[in-house]
């Protein structure tokens, strides 16, 4: 209804139903029962997470396009089936037959088959997404001997294990017949998505919601338990505390509550804080280190740097708690691969001292022994507190940084393309395989421009080839122990310094049933989350 | 000293009087009252204010002193409003007296320039400017600066295109005194008053810009400033308020001793002009 044909009756219903909205409130309670109200804090410009696979697409887009398997807590190595039924590698690495869920329908209708997951892969995953670029750079033909059964066939062995790991990320299918023939770029159905997912997108209003609607034809019996999810934009991310308590929404993830306010919104009856959920997204805390510098290029001085700071407050005070210290590349919760056992950097500002004097910097007249450019990433909070503290715990050690800070676009132009720092803050994601996006921040001969990779001018020969060799390894047991050594080797040299890894924490209504069941929760699909009324 | 007896003899111009010279006092005594870096993480993270005689004021998100930021914020403050007004009156005196003095064209041309100036809101000139060359407190000087100018610049001009029509302008030149001489010693002297008590108004308007500037995190990161801390405080305005309203207060006091200096000047200079 547009405001020109708003008649004097429409008004007056609108009146009636206000009216009775606020007299009755129980039923309008009772009619939304069904309707989950979430916070959202970014409008993708491009929605197919076949594409832009980032937790701001998922966060959306994963009720709608689904992926051949879902990350679980209790699955087979660690996935639940999804789009895909079973999977199967061949003793020589060099395929992977998927077997195909059957009487899966489209939104628009048209059945789901081998051939979009052939044409998904091969036309967008490999080519296209930002990071199956990696996973699938091997990848040669998809074979379809029957609708439900798809070969992936790749040139040189590819690892199960890291298929297996990347599948809840770099796997989501979209629908061939809406995409072929036409320029996958500027597809229509980019943002009016189209996928198998319980949840079909019917609204999407810039600047105000996303209105997701049930999928009644949905594969998964008795699923979706909710009518509808409303995607509410709430950019203020000080707003989604206040939204929660009035009850305007029900649910607020990736921190979109600020750390500080949990403690007091714990206490508020009716609103539960729940840190689970985030297993297989860990974010990492690192110092990223432009290997140019001629200080920097000394593996004393970033032992040194290493030593100045002080984890346990960066847990206790910036996060909270609400994070962990890290050992080196590999979180904690990724079991299959951390390894504890590597060389560690205790909070130690004497010893920090003694390795920058033996390194020969020497404390000036001025107690200072030289100056960097710390650049914060601006993305989070949490990143920018850590950047005032950096800055700190260097001065107690007489490094002077000097602190630059920018919004986005400007970092990462600094940073990834320009070089133009010394020290930068980054929060790079661990995706449940090291070779995801993980191994790109330390390899070497990565083209500048590539964000979040490593720019830092880092080269060890003996590292590039451990990479190398697990990316083709195909025993499970051989690829793990070399992703140990791997650790390692970057916790002894240090190409960049990791401090602390931390999930993200949701906040929802207490009649919100289900939640974070899974490791990646915020970003699945949301097929069985129910509302108690 | 005549004029700063008339100033302190208005209210206003008293009370302004007295808080200005009591933050110029705090700003120039800054590293006594609190020495060592205030940006320095100084004790427990979040500690209330009015319990711990250390920390006066209580700490914020990571344990940096807040009295100690409000004080060294008073220079950054200070120091930003003072430069960007001096630099903002030196750009518009200059032009205005040349575009009045001048006229014809050179007037058309720069009150043109003047005009796309105030066109553009000068808070988005200053956010596009040190978006683009980056937060230092020189750029940000210069990025207040480049919004206020045009205000002095109208007046200055206005004030020249009176007084060069006087009889003791038209006598300087008759007894053949060079152009530039009667425009800075005849002309500018007789002009400068009614700029001058503009020029309080500007130091308030940038000192709220600086801290608009640092609110939105465009501030520089290395010098502690009223804006950044209010930022800062806001993420936690519901569990520690006093992060926010202290750094706030401060920000009061001093636009409003600003302005009621700028009021009792302007009396004074009213009254001086008054005089026979």
């Amino acid at each position: 209804m547009t405001i020109a044909n708003l008649s004097r009756r429409t008004l007056l219903q609108a009146g009636g139903t206000l009216l009775a909205s606020t007299a009755l409130p129980t039923v309008t309670l009772a009619q939304a029962g069904s309707r989950l109200i979430v916070a959202a804090d970014s409008e993708p410009k491009n929605l197919n997470p076949a594409i832009v696979a980032s937790n701001g697409v998922f966060f959306i887009a994963s009720k709608v396009v689904e992926p051949l398997a879902e990350a679980s807590f209790d699955g087979k190595d660690g996935l639940a089936p999804r789009l895909a039924t079973s999977w199967e590698g061949s003793a020589d690495g060099k395929s992977v037959t998927f077997k195909l869920r059957e009487g899966v329908k489209w939104h628009d209708g048209k059945p789901f088959t081998s051939a979009d997951v052939a044409y998904s892969a091969l036309a967008i995953w490999k080519p296209l997404q930002n990071l199956g670029r990696l996973v699938f750079a091997n990848l040669e033909a998809v074979e379809t001997p029957d609708a439900t059964t798809a070969v992936f066939k790749f040139s040189k062995p590819t690892p199960l294990q890291l298929i297996r790991n990347a599948l809840p990320v770099v796997s989501s299918v979209v629908p061939k017949h809406l995409y072929e023939g036409t320029d996958i770029a500027t597809n229509p159905a980019n943002v009016k998505l189209v996928g198998t997912g319980p949840f079909k997108l019917t609204e999407y209003k810039p600047g105000e919601y996303y209105r997701l609607t049930k999928n009644a034809d949905y594969w998964g019996k008795g699923e979706p338990k909710l009518d509808e999810v409303i995607f509410r934009v709430l950019p203020d991310r000080a707003g989604a505390g206040a939204a929660l308590e009035a009850e305007e929404i029900q649910l607020a993830a990736f921190s979109a509550v600020p750390l500080t306010d949990l403690a007091r919104i714990s206490k508020v009856p009716g609103i539960k804080v729940i840190s689970k959920g985030y297993e297989a997204l860990t974010y990492q805390l690192v110092v990223e280190i432009n290997h140019r510098r001629k200080e920097l290029a000394d593996v004393k001085v970033r032992q040194a740097i290493a030593h100045a700071i002080d984890r346990k407050f960066v847990v206790d005070t910036i996060f909270l708690g609400y994070a962990a210290a890290s050992t080196g590349l590999v979180p904690k919760n990724a079991p299959e691969f951390y390894d504890a056992s590597v060389p560690t950097y205790a909070f130690d500002t004497a010893k920090a001292n003694a390795l920058l004097d033996e390194a020969g910097y020497k404390k000036g007249a001025n107690g200072t022994r030289f100056s960097l450019k710390l650049r914060p990433a601006p993305y989070f909070n949490e990143t920018k507190q850590f950047g005032d503290y950096l800055r700190q715990a260097l001065a107690a050690v007489g490094i002077d940084a000097q602190l630059i800070n920018a919004d986005s676009a400007a970092h990462q132009k600094a940073v990834y393309t320009d070089h133009d720092f010394d020290l930068a803050i980054g929060p790079p994601v661990f995706r449940g395989d090291p070779a995801i996006s993980t191994t790109i921040l330390v390899r070497s001969g990565i083209p500048a421009g590539v964000p979040f990779s490593n720019q830092g001018g880092y080269e060890n020969k003996e590292l590039d080839g451990i990479i190398a060799k697990a990316a083709e390894t195909v025993d499970t047991a051989a690829r793990t122990e070399l992703y140990k050594q791997f650790q390692k080797i970057v916790a002894t040299d240090l190409p960049l310094i990791n401090v602390a890894e931390w999930g993200f924490i949701t906040v929802a209504r207490d009649t919100v049933q289900n939640v974070s069941n899974n490791p990646r929760w915020a970003v699945s699909n949301w097929s069985d989350t129910a509302l108690k009324s | 000293m005549r004029l700063l007896r008339d100033l302190v003899r208005t209210p206003e111009g008293a009370i302004g009087f007295g808080i200005l010279a009591a933050l110029v006092l705090i700003a120039l005594l800054a590293p006594a009252l609190s020495p060592g870096d205030p940006l320095r993480i100084a004790g427990r993270a979040l500690l209330p204010p009015f319990i711990d005689p250390a920390f006066p004021l209580g700490t914020d998100r990571l344990g940096r002193d807040v009295l100690a930021g409000i004080i060294h914020g008073t220079r950054t403050s200070l120091a930003v409003g003072l430069a960007a007004a001096l630099a903002a009156i030196a750009i518009g005196l200059c032009l205005g007296l040349t575009a009045g003095f001048a006229g014809g064209l050179i007037d058309e041309g720069l009150m043109r320039v003047v005009d796309a100036f105030q066109i553009v809101p000068s808070f988005l000139l200053a956010l596009a400017f040190v978006s683009v060359i980056g937060a230092s407190v020189p750029v940000v000087v210069m990025a207040i600066a480049l919004g206020a100018w045009a205000d002095p610049a109208r007046l200055t001009r206005a004030q020249v295109l009176s007084i060069r029509e006087r009889d003791y302008v038209a006598s300087a030149r008759v007894i053949g005194m060079h152009p530039a001489e009667i425009a800075f010693r005849e002309i500018l002297p007789n002009a400068l008053p009614p700029v001058l008590a503009l020029s309080a108004i500007i130091v308030a308007a940038a000192i709220l810009t600086e801290a608009a500037l640092s609110f939105l995190g465009l501030g520089d990161p290395n010098v502690v400033t009223w804006g950044s801390m209010i930022a800062e405080g806001r993420n936690i305005l519901r569990s520690s308020p006093s992060l926010s309203i202290f750094p706030g207060v401060a920000l009061v006091v001093t636009v409003v001793g600003v302005y009621l200096f700028s009021e009792g000047l302007t009396k004074a200079l009213a009254g001086r002009r008054l005089e026979p």
